[in-house]
């Protein structure tokens, strides 16, 4: 009979699109295309609006001011057939480092199966663009100058101190690991930065500045802290390049012996580009 | 938004700088008249051209300045530190201003840093402050000095306040619970844990500044609610895990407790509870943060607590505080259907939240675990809560993620002080709803 069989593949595009872990989510109908107004202050949505500034923060790549979420303002979702739940937030923001007030975001977020959310975002900036570009700059040329190599390690140090000298090591920090943190973002898992345990300046004969961190990075909500060995290479003016293996932070093993630098049976990803 | 202080006073110095301090702390310990830097500030200054160079250059021969380079001028991009004695900032200032020197001041009063560095230095001169006026509540301490303070505040205040050994843990450190009641027999009581979770420093240090507040009170709420209920406090609820962060791994979040067959050790005490155990929300892997354990309270630490509160009966109110995230969230974690009670848990959480932003401007959420944060099978307060405790809280505090759990010592106290405005809210609904 005709009017069935036109009925059949509709039902199986509908069960096809479901997202894996359904039973994770609040009955919401699933229907394609519907937009579905969600609290802003429900996870999915307070952690949407993470995965889009961790993919500003590392395209906009600016140690001096990267941003940090203030608040979600208004958020809604709506489920795109066959890829998957896509995330409309509004949220404002505030500066990562000092806390002040940083301006707004509208952002999308499309959480696909097999590949890094898709993210676009458009921020209307609160700060003085020219003078966070000028400190940069600062900051690029520093870094150029050192004969020998920066080190540092634990920053923030257990007391969550930050010495002033640190602050914008802190920030290129947040600038690569928001590049991994984006990447490895899903609808129900989100990162935070945690802590660098280490940082090392390589000194390169051509102008980028680069650096070997080890940072740590808080999974939610597994709770778990991944090491992550990243090296990145930092160009003024150029989008951030960024070489990255985590594994979780492999406590088990060690009894007594300080923080693990993990093992090597973790990920292992590179942007596009030579080293 | 406020958040609290996070001065530049918490900033560390480099190590010739450290040394210059612990000099003149020490010179101003033996001899009280020696140089005193009070106004006296640092300024900063990375030359980007060779005519700022020269500018910072032309400083160091104005003798008259009396200048203290910290850093002298290297080269174009390196900083240069100058102390500044407060009668040159002037003229000092103008002069790189009038010359379009850019800088930026480091320290506003080099004094203050002294004081600080030398309070600091005394502090740990004495391993044990001799009363818990002189103990430090804007640092953060280790198990041997909390235990210490707790055995101080019992000592001064041996009519309101009992120290009571629950159990011991899997490392055999003894678990102490403080009891504050003014008397009577098994009163209505509510309960307060902090650390549960080890890696969750501010929790523990809010603890000791919630006992020291409840001795100190002097208002009339505090006063009422001890009049007619008891109040205990479990400051360290996790003591192994706690050492653990103190001497190996600062980021250790679960219990201590080794089982064969697995190499990795540690239960998460927040999914070891008889509620929804085992289910969603927690982990069968013995090396996730989220492992659940074996069975339902196997971890001493646990079962402690759970034998406590069955054999007193009477707890009302049962609060347990984590952080981070900045919420305040009541049950269930372990399914989607709400409580009962979820109206009115609803509504104290909301003055709850009223009262504790009031004070700071602190930014907090509210809801039930699940619909809030996550599913989280086997949490402490949805057994409190199935036990018939109605009042089952629990808290995330400060921050939102920038230093998460290394929150600065400097937050200790603001945090302290608006968790408590919201612990009074429960308080005095609960007195004001006993059932």
């Amino acid at each position: 009979m005709p009017g069935l069989r036109a009925a059949l593949p509709a039902a199986l595009l509908l069960l096809s699109s479901f997202p894996p872990a359904a039973a994770e989510r609040l009955p919401w109908p699933q229907v394609p295309g519907v937009m579905h107004p969600l609290n802003p202050s429900h996870r999915e949505a307070v952690w949407a609006a993470w995965t889009a500034l961790h993919y500003i923060n590392s395209h906009e790549a600016s140690p001096s001011r990267p941003l940090a979420l203030h608040k979600v303002v208004k958020a809604a979702a709506k489920m795109i057939p066959r890829l998957g739940w896509k995330y409309y937030v509004h949220c404002t923001t505030e500066g990562y480092i000092h806390g002040e007030n940083a301006g707004s975001c509208f952002a999308t977020v499309l959480y696909l199966k097999k590949s890094p959310p898709v993210v676009h975002g458009k921020c209307v900036h609160a700060q003085n663009k020219k003078q966070i570009q000028e400190e940069d700059h600062r900051f690029y040329e520093y870094l150029q100058h050192q004969k020998k190599p920066i080190t540092a390690n634990y920053i923030p140090d257990s007391n969550g101190n930050i010495a002033h000298d640190h602050l914008q090591l802190w920030g290129l920090a947040i600038v690569g690991s928001s590049y991994i943190m984006w990447k490895q973002s899903t609808e129900h898992t989100g990162y935070l930065l945690a802590q660098v345990s280490s940082v090392k300046q390589q000194i390169r004969k051509d102008n980028a500045v680069a650096f070997k961190f080890i940072v740590l990075l808080h999974e939610i909500p597994t709770q778990q802290m991944n090491v992550c060995h990243m090296y990145l290479v930092w160009t003024l003016g150029h989008p951030i390049r960024v070489k990255y293996s985590c594994a979780p932070d492999n406590h088990g093993l060690e009894d007594g012996s300080g923080q693990d630098s993990g093992s090597a049976a973790g990920t292992s990803h590179e942007t596009k580009g030579n080293f | 938004m406020s958040r609290g202080a996070v001065k530049t006073l918490d900033t560390s110095i480099q190590l010739e700088m450290r040394a210059l301090l612990l000099l003149a702390a020490l010179g101003a310990v033996a001899a009280a008249t020696t140089e005193n830097f009070v106004g006296h500030q640092v300024l900063r200054i990375v030359p980007s051209s060779d005519a700022e160079l020269q500018k910072v250059q032309e400083l160091q021969e104005l003798e008259h300045l009396q200048l203290d380079f910290w850093l002298s001028p290297r080269g174009l991009g390196n900083p240069v530190d100058i102390r500044v004695p407060f009668p040159s900032l002037q003229p000092v200032k103008a002069h790189l201003e009038a010359n379009g020197v850019p800088y930026s001041i480091m320290i506003e009063d080099v004094q203050a840093l002294v004081d600080l560095e030398q309070m600091q230095m005394l502090r740990r001169r004495r391993f044990v402050p001799l009363s818990t006026s002189t103990f430090d509540y804007t640092s953060y301490h280790t198990l041997e000095e909390i235990y210490a303070f707790m055995d101080l505040l019992v000592a001064e205040n041996p009519n309101l306040v009992s120290k009571l050994e629950i159990g011991r843990t899997t490392e055999n450190r003894p678990i102490y619970v403080l009891k504050f009641s003014k008397g009577g027999t098994n009163r209505p009581a509510i309960w307060i844990d902090t650390g549960i979770h080890s890696r969750e420093w501010v929790t523990q240090a809010s603890g000791i500044w919630f006992a020291k507040k409840i001795v100190q009170e002097q208002d009339e709420g505090l006063a009422n609610i001890l009049d007619q209920m008891d109040i205990f406090l479990e400051i360290v609820t996790n003591p192994d895990g706690f050492a653990f962060t103190h001497t190996s791994n600062r980021m250790w979040r679960k219990t201590r407790s080794k089982r064969s067959g697995s190499l990795c050790v540690g239960v998460d005490p927040n999914r070891n509870w008889d509620a929804g155990f085992g289910g969603s929300g927690a982990s069968s892997n013995p090396c996730s943060e989220t492992y659940h354990g074996p069975y339902a309270n196997s971890e001493p630490e646990v079962k402690a607590i759970v034998d406590f509160v069955k054999s007193h009966k009477n707890i009302k109110a049962f609060i347990s505080i984590h952080s981070y995230s900045q919420l305040l969230l009541y049950p269930y974690g372990y399914t989607t259907t709400a409580v009962p009670d979820k109206e009115e848990l609803h509504q104290v959480a909301k003055e709850a939240v009223a009262a504790l932003s009031s004070l700071y401007g602190t930014n907090y959420k509210y809801g039930s675990i699940i619909t809030t944060i996550y599913q989280a099978s086997g949490g402490t307060i949805d057994w409190t809560y199935n036990q018939g405790i109605k009042y089952s809280f629990t808290f995330e505090l400060r921050d939102t993620g920038r230093y998460g759990f290394l929150l600065p010592a400097s937050q200790i106290v603001p945090t302290a002080q608006e968790t408590w405005k919201a612990l009074e809210v429960i308080m005095a609904h609960t007195r004001g709803h006993l059932y």
